[in-house]
C-alpha cells in the first residue's frame, strides 16, 4: 500500500517521517487548536482551527428626558 | 402591572440589520503590530497580514443570516466558518476583521483570536450558534 503523503513547505512529504503536534487553546473569547507537523523539528506544515466564544455585544443606552 | 423604559428590540434588530442583512461581507487578517480597532471605521491595508495564498482584503463571509431577535436583544452570526485553505502567514496575527463591501468597506467589527501563524495549512474560523445568548454580534 502507498504511504500518504502531505503537503508542507519542503513540498509532499510521507506522513510517517512528520512529527505531529496537537496544542489547544481554550480563553474566554475562543477556543484554538494548533495542529503541527514538525521535519527534524522544523515546522513544515501547522494549520490552526478557531471556534469564536465572545461575541462583540453593544448596549444601546436610553437617556432621559432633560 | 407599571409602565417600563428601554430601547425596543425591534429597533434594535433594525439597526443591527441595517448594516448586516443581504450584505456582502469580508473577513480580513490583521497583525500582532498592528493597532486595527473598533475606531477603524473601514476596511484598512495597513497592518493586513501577507504571504502565500492570502489575497489583500481578506476572504468573504458567508452572510445567510439576517439580524435576529429574542426577547430584546438583536443578533447574528456569520451564517458559516471563514476559512483560508493552503496558506502560509508566517508573521504572527491575532485579529479579523469582518467588514462590508456593500457599504463601502464598513467595519462591522474586530475579533482578536490570539497570536497565530500558519504554515502550509488551513486557518478556520468557526462561528458560535446563532442566537441572542452566543451571537458574533449583539445588541441588547
Amino acid at each position: 500500500m502507498t504511504e500518504p503523503l502531505i503537503y508542507t513547505i519542503k513540498g509532499n512529504i510521507p506522513i510517517s517521517s512528520l512529527d505531529y503536534s496537537a496544542v489547544w487553546l481554550d480563553t474566554a473569547d475562543f477556543i484554538k487548536l494548533t495542529e503541527t507537523y514538525r521535519l527534524e523539528g522544523e515546522i513544515v506544515k501547522e494549520s490552526v482551527h478557531i471556534y469564536m466564544k465572545r461575541a462583540l455585544e453593544s448596549t444601546i443606552e436610553q437617556g432621559i428626558f432633560g | 402591572m407599571a409602565n417600563t423604559q428601554g430601547i425596543s428590540g425591534v429597533a434594535k434588530q433594525a439597526a443591527l440589520g441595517a448594516i448586516v442583512d443581504s450584505k456582502t461581507l469580508k473577513g480580513a487578517l490583521y497583525l500582532v503590530s498592528a493597532t486595527t480597532g473598533p475606531t477603524n471605521t473601514v476596511y484598512t491595508a495597513t497592518g493586513e497580514v501577507s504571504g502565500t495564498g492570502y489575497t489583500a482584503a481578506g476572504a468573504s463571509v458567508t452572510n445567510a443570516n439576517a439580524a435576529g431577535l429574542t426577547s430584546t436583544t438583536a443578533y447574528w452570526t456569520p451564517s458559516a466558518a471563514i476559512t483560508w485553505t493552503t496558506v502560509t502567514l508566517s508573521t504572527a496575527f491575532d485579529a479579523v476583521m469582518i467588514y462590508s463591501t456593500t457599504d463601502t468597506n464598513r467595519n462591522i467589527g474586530v475579533f482578536t483570536i490570539g497570536s497565530t501563524t500558519v504554515t502550509a495549512g488551513n486557518l478556520t474560523i468557526n462561528m458560535p450558534t446563532n442566537d441572542s445568548s452566543t451571537g458574533l454580534v449583539r445588541f441588547a
